[in-house]
């Protein structure tokens, strides 16, 4: 095997249950987001787009549908010769078998395949946000300052900083201090959870940890503070565009509201870096006689013969006569059936509004609803 | 299932007699069609839906952009180590007389497929008429009735002048291939199962008459060799010039139609691209048209067709129209009656205008 400079590990074995009925039966990082896309798109695309030919993905929860996704890597062009995607469950050893306990366990559990690769970088992601990302630029920063660690962030506003991971820095943009959540904080550059470590570094660090009885072994929780402890070189690298976590139903459906209009801010037109997919072949979507569509996304293989505003339609959708579709996320293959009104939802995949039903709520104080997959939502339910 | 009975093989080197807008940039075979598609997609995936992993596809002289198209074959299951696709050469001059799809010196010079194949039946199909269609419903009534050919044709809805018919006779025996077709003919739409062993036998003795094609070359003995035919109940469309390719086009917006030919279970597939969802902005308009991945609706569309990354601004009309990749309909123009090849943009405020009985066509302009 040749020598690589930079590998990915790609962390997608969490189980996302913020996102409630749209991770009952596919983990997170599969959940279709903005029109003909997964979540895990993003991030895949973005190593493709920074020249990282080589990414390990780390599943656990339910993944079928994330495995058979991925399948050989080459929608994102990662079917690569010495590379590519491959993907890492847990598995048994001489030893017996264990799951993944925490997010740096489950790369302890892959040193294995980082030692295969020999990079000289290891780039730690998570497949759970919207965002565009030259991981590149991160790494020419880190090579430059010589570090051990290198740890995107992002100005967050003042009064949000305690929801975060907040980083403190010196001039040099060297840590000096790491705080999860801080009552106080006194810096408002959250991590974005985007970590470069020298692989040497990365390995002596997590042999280390997987020894440590008292380590929950995270990233966030164990790793970062010790290696701050320790005296290491820790930098952040700034990053100053559109990041947004899909990780809540709340923040699924406002970020998927956030790719519509004229000049979003994160702009799936962009051609710069394009975001690939390994989406399925269907025709043209087609809008019927008496159909219309207003400020919406819609995708291949959809059907439109009701109204459909400001909306997202996934690949496959079908949108009957009569029937009005509102601020909604329609997954793929969700059917809204004839004088049916959908308001303020989230249709999961084959999800099915039967005739006449109403859903959802124009009162942005409630919340919004969601169809879990495969459900049929009848009248009076 | 991989199909270890059949192996196939498609022309794309058909030319039509007129010489159209449309066929200036391109050969018939990779004409976009229904937004995403080409014409060669169709038979690539009634084959790659059969479960056949070789196919030979017999090239135009002009074959770069079926070439750009089709690549190795991976999006129908083709980049095999055993089997796959096979480009193969051609007669540059393609096959310009009328119901001639399948050139008896292509088929000759390409015998080396034949030979090398184990599988005991060859599906020969053209990329001028389009279906879906159950390939392997076909070779398993090919293979009960112990013929030597099986001939697939449609009644004729309509008269189709480049076209064949097939005179049938009692048992569904072929017994005579006639230029052009009338409406309630047997029409034949250029697909047939052929033992191999046949077709290495005909390669062989009719290698005199090459300049056939093979239904004329054993038109004298087509009871020694026995010829049958299978009727397809469902939807096959012919597109053999601008004229009928716009007719037809425009009826496939009747979902009825199109998804005869666009169906789940057995999906008509095509070269992938990452272009994102199709994008309507607050106030545009459009109804009973079909609109392609990376399409920016801004303006108004009706009753027509958009291929992948078509721009209509505000105030812009497009109506009864097949607009083609990446075209740029600018603020209040209008196109009516027209098929727009690939690249072109059309100024603010103006007009293209056809009328239902003279379609205008704009040829495909330079990369800009």
């Amino acid at each position: 095997m040749s020598k690589k400079e930079c590998i990915a590990m790609l962390l997608a074995g969490g189980q996302g249950s913020r996102l409630g009925a749209l991770t009952s039966k596919i983990a997170k990082p599969a959940v279709s987001f903005g029109g003909k896309y997964r979540i895990i798109d993003f991030t895949l695309s973005n190593c493709a787009n920074s020249g990282i030919d080589t990414v390990g993905v780390l599943t656990q929860y339910r993944p079928y549908r994330l495995h058979a996704y991925l399948g050989s890597g080459s929608a994102w062009d990662l079917d690569e010769r010495g590379g590519g995607v491959s993907i890492l469950p847990p598995y048994a050893t001489q030893e017996g078998g264990a799951w993944y306990a925490g997010t740096a366990d489950a790369v302890t559990q892959n040193l294995d395949y980082i030692k295969t690769h020999d990079p000289e970088y290891v780039l730690i992601l998570s497949g759970d946000a919207l965002y565009r990302m030259d991981y590149r630029k991160m790494l020419d920063a880190h090579i430059q300052n010589e570090a051990d660690l290198t740890i995107a962030v992002m100005p967050v506003p003042w009064e949000d900083a305690s929801r975060f991971g907040i980083l403190t820095t010196d001039d040099n943009d060297r840590i000096t201090k790491f705080t999860e959540k801080p009552e106080k904080p006194d810096s408002n550059l959250a991590s974005m959870g985007i970590y470069i470590f020298s692989a040497k570094f990365l390995i002596d660090a997590l042999e280390e940890d997987a020894l440590d009885q008292r380590s929950s072994h995270d990233f966030g929780g164990d790793i970062i503070p010790k290696a701050l402890a320790e005296g290491r070189r820790l930098f952040v690298h700034k990053f100053h565009g559109y990041w947004k976590d899909v990780g809540t139903i709340a923040s699924y459906h406002e970020t998927s509201m956030g790719l519509l209009g004229a000049n979003p801010e994160f702009d799936i037109y962009e051609k710069s870096a394009p975001i690939m997919s390994n989406d399925t072949t269907r025709p043209p979507h087609y809008i019927g006689p008496n159909g219309r569509v207003d400020d919406c996304l819609v995708s291949n293989g959809c059907e439109v013969f009701g109204t459909a505003k400001h909306s997202i339609l996934s690949t496959d959708v079908v949108v009957e006569e009569r029937a009005i579709v509102e601020d909604s996320v329609l997954l793929p293959g969700a059917i809204v059936k004839s004088g049916a009104h959908v308001v303020r939802a989230i249709l999961g995949e084959n999800a099915v509004v039967e005739e006449g039903v109403k859903l959802g709520s124009v009162d942005t104080q409630k919340d919004t609803a969601v169809v879990g997959n495969d459900v049929v939502i009848g009248k009076g339910e | 299932m991989i199909n270890n009975k059949a192996i196939g093989y498609i022309t794309a080197n058909y030319t039509a007699l007129k010489q159209e807008t449309l066929l200036e940039s391109r050969p018939i075979a990779s004409v976009p069609v229904m937004g995403r598609y080409r014409l060669i997609d169709f038979p690539l995936s009634n084959m790659a839906n059969a479960g056949i992993k070789t196919v030979g596809l017999v090239m135009p002289g002009n074959y770069r952009s079926i070439i750009d198209h089709v690549g190795h074959g991976k999006d129908w299951g083709l980049d095999r180590k055993r089997g796959g696709l096979f480009p193969l050469p051609g007669n540059p001059y393609g096959t310009t007389k009328a119901g001639m799809r399948f050139l008896l010196r292509d088929i000759i010079s390409n015998k080396t497929l034949f030979q090398r194949a184990k599988e005991p039946y060859v599906v020969l199909m053209g990329s001028n008429i389009i279906f879906n269609m159950d390939l392997n419903a076909i070779i398993e009534a090919h293979e009960a009735s112990g013929v030597g050919i099986t001939m697939v044709y449609v009644k004729a809805e309509r008269d189709h002048e480049e076209a064949c018919s097939l005179v049938i006779g009692d048992a569904g025996r072929v017994q005579k291939v006639n230029e052009g077709c009338k409406y309630g003919d047997n029409k034949f739409i250029d697909c047939f199962v052929i033992n191999r062993e046949l077709l290495l036998q005909i390669i062989d003795r009719y290698a005199a008459a090459d300049y056939l094609d093979i239904f004329e070359a054993i038109a004298a003995d087509f009871s020694r060799i026995d010829v049958c035919s299978y009727e397809f109940k469902g939807l096959a469309v012919g597109m053999f010039d601008q004229e009928t390719y716009y007719q037809r086009s425009m009826e496939m917006l009747d979902p009825v139609i199109n998804n005869q030919l666009f169906r789940k279970d057995r999906p008509i597939l095509t070269k992938a691209h990452d272009a994102p969802p199709a994008k309507y902005a607050a106030g545009s308009i459009a109804c009973n048209s079909r609109i392609s991945a990376g399409c920016e609706i801004m303006g108004t569309v009706r009753n027509s067709i958009l291929s992948r990354g078509v721009v209509v601004e505000s105030g812009a009309n497009v109506v009864n129209s097949i607009i083609m990749q990446g075209v740029i309909i600018k603020s209040g123009a209008r196109v009516e009656n027209a098929i727009i090849d690939k690249n072109n943009v059309v100024p603010a405020n103006t007009e293209l205008r056809g009328t239902p009985d003279a379609i205008l066509s704009v040829g495909k302009a330079p990369m800009a």
